[in-house]
């Protein structure tokens, strides 16, 4: 750490250099009195020093509510989301998926989670006029193959879904060549995805869109009842650094989960994303999608006859009223009804 | 002048060889001047200088203390505390039930945390807070300025516009339904923009920005005197990973809830905090309980427990220092934090005041 860039005493930098204390954060982990001791300062020579690297660490770093609302420069603006290809569904959504942040859709299985992933993969590749990011997608799987047949569908039908785009404009776009498949069936693997392969593509801007699909089977195999806490931990740690990227590089990060029954004594069963409260933390907003079951069905059964039609419900998220809308699943992508 | 030289804020290094020479009061070294000092002890003349810098100041901040008047440790009597209390402000938070639970609302110099699972309505609660802090004193609020520390990247300004407008929109009926002069005025301030604009707005990524942020708040809240309210929306998620050593975060928590305090005192700054549940695995069953541990339980004055009950919200008060223990039913609608049935409206003037705690208006008072 390069001590002269801080508008530091000579005395005081000498102390740092000779301390051996690199980074600011060592500063601020040491108490007062350990300070003192380390850097034989005075404690007004301290409190000058943490007031000093704080103020540096913190410039230009204050933002008013009036500001954030009137800025609408596409590269900074809190109103840019990524759209989902829907005018319907981003509604419900006011504007999409926020680009900062981890949203999770949760749901049973064939509610059609896969379905919207790959079409949000397709969508982030617009321009920032019709909803996009002009950026690619990568895709992490952890339990299925990736569905490249039904990928090259919707490529291929992307002029029937987004009748709003010019058909040049979509014939420009090389879909298949921006979306990067990653495979990782364990803990291990899927913590070197995260720290290797996300940020590299990350930082070299080739990437505003990551799908983690599922993060649930993960966690399925590996963990006994008696190891939750390390279960929470390992957790915390994905849910912390997905979120560090998703800030770093304004890149929305999509994690599916499944669903699970939860049994409570006496009260009976609930249905319930699954991971528990740990991972519900490391939120910023949750979706749920579910098939509508028609009455003498039970809900796992696919019906040809009942139109495929879900629910995308929001659950939480802090700007949105828990709320649903309607939708189906078609060959051109995932069209909401109105 | 008498003080001895071990308890002057000087080097450690240096307060060893001052008592190895043989130095023992203040005066002694003032007495003994700066080439003095530096020959007796073996220090450059700068350093001399510097140390009996020091010591003036130090003796002169000693005199003014003793002559009386400085806040630094006043005495008064329990009566008089009552009494300033009574007249601290409360920010409302539209919900008249917490409102009462709670006293009369979120009290100034006090810190406040709130708990909860997510999607409840900290964050919402919170959003709220900051614009009615602003509500000017006629309409029963403080007219103060907000700061909010944002960790988890929840604050999302087009939910505050909602929360804004309506709040400018319920001040507009009163002023309508009562017709005084004052009211007419104060809203011509309070208006969205103004609202926006008094909303003090900072991303901390980590917990290192965290601490920096909060080092700076007290030099903030001197530029920026109006501020009433301080918000961290949520202190546990900075916290809640990268530690691998434990009393290290104790620690970190502990000095952050002491700068707070102090924050909340100087400044008559209502500080909210909010914190996540985490599973307590007991015996035979678990339960949710706040996170980051017991010791940080401490640290805040007033504690509230957001909870669902099947479909409805409740809020529960756990911790208070005057108010019992009990929990009431809320809302959050379009406008934001509200009851669960609106209160019947009336119109007379204490029924449609906001703050049941301000006097109603007396023909003599007007004039």
């Amino acid at each position: 750490m390069d001590w002269d860039q801080f508008d530091l005493n000579p005395k005081t930098i000498a102390a740092l250099k000779k301390a051996d204390i690199k980074s600011v954060k060592e500063i601020l982990n040491l108490s007062g009195a350990d300070l003192q001791r380390l850097m034989k300062l005075s404690s007004a020579d301290i409190q000058c020093l943490l007031k000093t690297v704080s103020r540096t660490l913190r410039r230009n770093s204050m933002v008013t509510a009036l500001q954030l609302y009137q800025d609408k420069d596409h590269l900074t603006s809190q109103h840019q989301k990524l759209s989902l290809g829907c005018s319907v569904l981003d509604s419900l959504l006011r504007g999409g998926i926020p680009l900062m942040g981890i949203t999770e859709l949760a749901g049973e299985s064939s509610a059609g989670k896969t379905q919207i992933s790959l079409q949000l993969c397709l969508c982030v590749q617009y321009p920032y006029q019709y909803g996009g990011l002009e950026s690619g997608a990568v895709y992490v799987c952890t339990e299925d193959v990736f569905p490249s047949k039904r990928l090259q569908q919707l490529i291929d039908q992307q002029h029937k879904l987004r009748a709003d785009v010019p058909a040049e404009i979509i014939q420009k776009i090389r879909f298949g060549n921006s979306i990067f498949v990653e495979r990782a069936a364990d803990l291990d693997t899927f913590q070197q995805c995260i720290t290797r392969r996300l940020s590299l593509l990350l930082a070299r801007g080739m990437v505003r869109l990551v799908v983690i699909d599922s993060i649930a089977a993960l966690f399925r195999c590996e963990f006994g009842p008696s190891e939750s806490a390390v279960k929470a931990r390992y957790l915390q740690t994905f849910g912390a650094q997905l979120h560090s990227l998703s800030t770093r590089f304004r890149t929305p990060i999509m994690c599916i989960n499944q669903k699970c029954v939860i049994l409570y004594r006496g009260v009976g069963n609930r249905v319930t994303p699954a991971l528990g409260i740990t991972w519900s933390n490391q939120l910023l907003m949750r979706l749920m999608v579910s098939r509508i079951s028609l009455p003498g069905q039970s809900s796992g059964v696919a019906s040809p006859c009942a139109g495929s039609m879900r629910t995308l419900r929001v659950v939480f998220a802090p700007h949105l009223p828990p709320s649903f809308c309607y939708y189906t699943v078609q060959l051109e992508g995932v069209k909401g009804i109105k | 002048m008498q003080r001895e030289v071990g308890t002057l804020p000087l080097a450690p290094a240096l307060r060893a060889r001052l008592a190895a020479a043989g130095f023992q009061t203040a005066q002694e070294l003032l007495d003994t001047g700066p080439c003095g000092l530096s020959k007796e002890i073996g220090i450059s003349r700068e350093e001399a200088l510097e140390a009996l810098q020091v010591v003036r100041q130090e003796c002169h901040g000693d005199a003014a203390r003793t002559a009386g008047g400085s806040a630094a440790a006043r005495k008064c009597t329990a009566l008089e505390l009552l009494e300033e209390e009574q007249t601290q402000g409360f920010i409302i938070t539209f919900c008249s039930a917490l409102d009462n639970i709670l006293g009369g609302g979120v009290q100034l110099t006090k810190i406040t945390e709130i708990c909860g699972a997510p999607g409840v309505g900290k964050t919402q609660l919170c959003m709220q807070l900051a614009v009615d802090v602003q509500i000017p004193e006629c309409f029963g609020g403080v007219a103060g300025e907000a700061v909010f520390i944002d960790t988890e990247g929840s604050f999302m300004v087009d939910r505050v516009v909602d929360i804004a407008a309506a709040c400018v929109q319920h001040c507009h009926l009163i002023a309508e339904a009562q017709q005084e002069e004052d009211h007419r005025k104060a809203l011509e301030t309070f208006s969205l923009e103004n609202i926006l604009s008094h909303i003090y707005y900072f991303r901390c990524r980590d917990y290192v920005e965290l601490l920096a942020q909060v080092y700076l708040l007290p030099e903030f809240l001197s530029e920026h005197s109006k501020v009433r309210l301080v918000v961290i929306d949520g202190i546990a998620f900075p916290f809640r990973h990268d530690f691998e050593d434990l009393s290290l975060r104790t620690r970190l928590l502990n000095g952050l809830a002491q700068q707070l305090i102090i924050i909340a005192n100087d400044h008559k700054a209502a500080v909210v905090l909010t914190n996540q549940m985490t599973t307590r695995i007991g015996q035979s069953h678990s339960t949710l309980v706040p996170a980051l541990g017991e010791s940080w339980g401490h640290a805040a004055t007033v504690r509230l427990i957001f909870h669902w009950d099947n479909c409805q919200r409740l809020a529960t008060l756990y911790k208070s220092p005057s108010q019992k223990e009990s929990t009431v039913p809320y809302h959050i609608t379009s406008h934001g934090f509200r009851d669960v049935q609106p209160p019947a409206v009336t119109h007379s003037a204490e029924g449609t005041e906001m703050n049941p705690r301000k006097r109603p208006r007396t023909e003599e008072e007007k004039h």
